[in-house]
């Protein structure tokens, strides 16, 4: 549980709280991150930040405010002071024309199943002796520079609201290690990247022959320039993960579906939407992601079905917008989800998925995504690192940075095969908080006619 | 400075002790206070009521050529935050590439304080909350469907000190607004108009800015009145023609195209596993064409900006000075931290001196190369119906939709909220969904245009992100209207 001292300190101010006749919810956020830094084969910058964040909200009927305090929590009086602000912006809020529904946490959970103290206390020496290993490896094979990142942490998430005594508390640990090698003269790259839950879940070995398997590829042949135009691509698993991503925004936020803004809003529950190779969950207990088990109204989160096998299945709800729209909260009031893109019956291996795939470009990555028309799910992005042509089953050349735009449900719609085998794919957002989040994919995705409209002339 | 006496001291004992453990450099940021007031009127429902208060010390030590940084919110721990500092820049020294250097400054004093009169933190919330409803009901019409009235205020009070002797203690204030319309075309299509609290870079920064009538309210009628023509509009047909950019649209062209890629450290491959790499090489800067004779990209120091600060956060003063004069790339955005390095490898001396760009989000994030205020200088095109006049094909865009840009800034796509066709010199329609897209160095050679004053406005962007760990900035960019040739617009599918 969460270190006794803050977690009475917290406790005390709830039942301050309910003792004055206040609704409050007090959401904690305890982040210990470390991150080193590549660049120029070498560690750049290394840091530490120790954080800790309280939330208050307060609810008077139809009223709501609230307080964030990112400090050195040590008394009560700090604690009622911050109460007090949230009190006073909800009392001089404007009364919404719904009733908000009030944080409830349903069943006490305790939940430190994600954490190891072995990764939160990896030390800078550690990462940097794995990225020496790699760089020294593989640096002296050509005219190579390294960059990237490796970010460890420790969250700790604690909620509890006057509604009940019940306290809802999560600790767990993850980390992501990205390292591209850049060709200096050539400029391409390419990109290595891992997810992990626990220490020593990867090692140098895997990466640097990971990197090794790219480089022929990469050394012998020039770029290829690919037709603008509808074409093949077998997507990777980290593309995969930025097209779920930009499914979800543009077609499964509760709000946008009822305000007439997602490309699902003309369909209801049953249409078929997608090829009935695609299916995609919310799922806590899926084991490749961070199973995030409640949400910040303290529902306890469980599987949600959004599309199943190519039909529309389910929208999530967060509780402004159930409240609005008279719906139920769908345990989705947080940003981390679980997504899960279901697996297909493909080849688990790339070198078969290369053979199905015949002709056609492989883009494991997308950079900079966007959805220039939600409506129609129409997106943007382009092609980075590790994209490569195939050709007659095998890679032969890699590709000159070219760009997608297309609509999901086009995309989703032009599906061909998908992989038997599930990766995880960080998506975590470093943005403020720490916030461990991932995807569970398939390996590939091998779609047909996705729309290239415009390729550069670098990588 | 009025930092106590008790906090101050504890931190020039705790740099003395970096020197005296072999530390070349080191600094401090004490952010006494972060406050951050975020208010949303959603379709009438106030759905965002939130403060936020921060208070804490960021800590970085240059020691055997490795940076280490440490930040923490508790005041009684700064020595063991110091410490942690310390065992970073030690670590990062096992894997030392080239060697960094801060080179030498002179110890600034100084003190810092944008134009305000009113903080928004002192005015009553039902006061700021009539404001917002009053602008809400203006927008409560028909055809609009949804609407939207946000209010994000910032202050920051910050001290900074280095080993240098600097001392330096200053203010952020930033009043941030935004409206925005929605509803549904003929073909159930989602339209948006909206509109940032902008200025032509004169003014103050307080709550008097954002409740004078003429700077925001005054824009309810306009974006209504333009989403009404979008409803009924076509989406715009795939085609080359030019493209005449408002400032709306203009500055994240240049924030994307010309700020971006001229950050040294992307230059130098630091960003290149998150945010990307640039296509400009350190080699470049002096000599590469950017665009057009009539493209001068400057970094001003402008009165009314989120993008002016005084001092950055490694005690560099804020100074103008162009990164692209009539087309030619001659500097870039850049900090101490790097400078050596990108004269080391351009071979020759291509940077001279700090561009005051080191910025960091919060007492918690280390020092970045960041934009500040990337402008364009106005020209001498005459106004926008001037350079309308002079258009036989082409269409007027502004305000984002989406934007993607590749990974070294080399080519780009954007949707916009809309597009004015332009015919023989007249505008002659609205169309909806427009798109552009282009690469970068042939899109600025293409520029033929340049508005005068008239049409330069100063656009506030609270929202740049950058660096691992990820960091938000607010930034300003002065752009004129830009007319740019044989563009290649729509989508083709």
């Amino acid at each position: 549980m969460l270190e006794p001292k803050l977690r009475d300190l917290i406790v005390q101010a709830r039942n301050y709280a309910r003792h004055k006749g206040t609704n409050a919810e007090f959401s904690l956020h305890r982040e210990r991150s470390s991150l080193i830094r590549l660049g120029n084969s070498a560690i750049a910058l290394s840091t530490s930040e120790e954080l800790t964040r309280l939330d208050i909200s307060v609810m008077q009927g139809r009223r709501v405010g609230a307080i964030s305090l990112t400090a050195n929590l040590t008394s009560l009086d700090q604690l009622k002071t911050a109460l007090h602000q949230a009190e006073e912006n909800c009392r001089n809020a404007l009364p919404k024309d719904y009733d908000p529904i009030f944080g409830v946490v349903e069943e006490p959970i305790a939940d430190t199943t994600g954490y190891d103290p072995a990764l939160e206390n990896l030390s800078p020496q550690a990462k940097a002796d794995l990225c020496a290993r790699v760089i020294k490896t593989v640096k002296p094979k050509g005219n190579y520079d390294f960059s990237g990142s490796w970010s460890t942490g420790s969250t700790e998430i604690y909620y509890t609201t006057t509604a009940n005594d019940h306290e809802a508390y999560r600790r767990l640990t993850d980390g992501r290690l990205v390292i591209v090698l850049k060709e200096q003269a050539k400029k391409w790259e390419l990109s290595v990247t891992r997810t992990q839950k626990k220490a020593n879940e990867f090692d140098a070995d895997g990466i640097i022959q990971e990197l090794e398997t790219l480089l022929p590829i990469y050394e012998q042949n020039p770029g290829f320039h690919p037709q603008i135009g509808p074409q093949k691509v077998l997507f990777g698993a980290g593309a995969i993960a930025d097209l779920l991503g930009l499914c979800l925004w543009g077609g499964f936020i509760g709000r946008f579906y009822e305000e007439g803004r997602a490309f699902t809003s003309k369909n209801k529950f049953g249409d078929k939407i997608f090829s009935e190779h695609i299916t995609i969950v919310d799922d806590p207990a899926n084991q490749l992601v961070f199973q995030m088990p409640f949400d910040f109204i303290g529902k306890r989160r469980k599987l949600f079905k959004l599309v199943d096998k190519g039909v529309f299945a389910g929208m999530p709800y967060d509780s402004q917008t159930a409240a609005k729209y008279k719906k139920q909260p769908t345990g989705h009031d947080l940003e981390n989800w679980d997504l899960v893109m279901a697996t297909g019956t493909g080849p688990a291996d790339l070198k078969p998925a290369l053979q199905l795939a015949g002709n056609a470009l492989y883009i494991p990555h997308l950079h900079y995504t966007h959805l220039p028309d939600p409506t129609r799910g129409i997106f943007t992005g382009s092609s980075r690192f590790n994209a490569l042509l195939i050709k007659d089953g095998k890679f032969v050349a890699p590709i000159f940075s070219s760009r997608i735009t297309d609509a999901i449900p086009n995309l989703f719609n032009q599906v061909i095969a998908v992989s038997s085998q599930a990766v995880a794919e960080n998506v975590s957002s470093t943005y403020e908080r720490r916030t461990p989040s991932a995807y569970a994919v398939p390996s590939w995705l091998l779609c047909d006619r996705v729309n290239i409209s415009d390729v550069a002339d670098s990588f | 400075m009025s930092v106590s006496g008790s906090l101050a001291a504890v931190i020039k004992e705790q740099l003395q002790r970096a020197l005296d453990r072999g530390c070349s450099f080191a600094d401090v940021r004490y952010y006494e206070e972060d406050s951050t007031q975020s208010l949303v009127l959603y379709d009438g429902n106030l759905e965002g009521n939130y403060r936020r208060f921060e208070r804490g010390i960021g800590v970085r030590v240059l020691k055997n050529g490795a940076i280490g940084f440490a930040a923490t919110a508790d005041l009684e721990r700064i020595p063991d935050c110091f410490d942690r500092a310390l065992a970073n820049a030690e670590a990062a020294a096992v894997l030392l590439g080239f060697p960094k250097d801060m080179g030498y400054a002179q110890p600034v004093h100084g003190t810092y304080k944008p134009p305000f009169q009113k903080d928004p933190f002192t005015i009553p919330l039902p006061e700021i909350l009539n404001l917002l409803n009053t602008i809400d009901r203006q927008l409560n019409e028909k055809p609009v469907e949804h609407r939207m009235v946000r209010f994000h205020f910032q202050k920051r009070h910050i001290y900074y000190f280095n080993t240098e002797g600097s001392e330096i203690e200053r203010w952020v204030m930033n009043p941030f607004a935004n409206m925005t319309v929605m509803a549904r075309d003929k073909e159930n299509r989602t339209q948006r108009r909206s509109y940032d609290l902008e200025s032509d870079g004169t003014g103050s920064r307080g709550f008097e800015w954002v409740e004078n009538p003429g700077a925001f309210a005054v824009h309810t009628d306009r974006i209504k009145s333009e989403l009404s023509q979008l409803l009924s509009a076509e989406t715009l047909p795939p085609g080359r023609r030019d493209v005449i950019l408002l400032p709306g649209q203009g500055h994240l062209q240049v924030h994307e195209t010309i700020g971006h890629p001229l950050e040294l450290d992307r230059i130098l491959g630091y960003e290149l596993s998150f945010a990307g790499g640039s296509h400009v090489k350190p080699q470049d800067i002096g000599t590469l064409r950017y665009g057009s004779d009539k493209l001068n990209a400057v970094v001003m120091v402008v009165e009314n900006s989120p993008g002016t600060f005084g001092y950055d956060d490694e005690g560099t003063p804020q100074h103008q000075y162009y990164l692209i004069k009539n087309g030619i790339l001659v500097n870039v955005l850049c900090a101490r931290i790097d400078l050596s390095e990108a004269n080391a490898k351009a071979g020759k001396k291509v940077v001279e001196k700090s561009g005051a760009s080191a910025r960091a989000a919060g007492f918690y994030k280390t020092p970045i190369d960041r934009m500040t205020n990337v402008c364009v200088e106005w020209g001498s095109d005459g106004t926008l119906e001037d350079i309308v006049k002079a258009t036989e094909n082409g269409v007027i865009l502004d305000m984002p939709v989406s934007w993607s840009i590749g990974s070294n800034r080399e080519h780009f796509h954007f949707g916009c909220e809309i597009a004015w066709e332009v015919k023989d010199g007249r505008r002659t329609r609205v169309y909806k969904n427009p798109t552009y897209q282009g690469h970068t160095l042939e899109f600025y050679n293409s520029l033929d245009m340049v508005g005068d004053r008239s049409t330069w406005r100063l656009v506030q962007v609270p929202n740049c992100g950058k660096g691992e760990p990820n960091q938000i900035m607010e930034v300003g960019h002065g752009v004129p209207v830009m007319r740019f040739r044989n563009v290649l617009t729509g989508e083709g599918r």
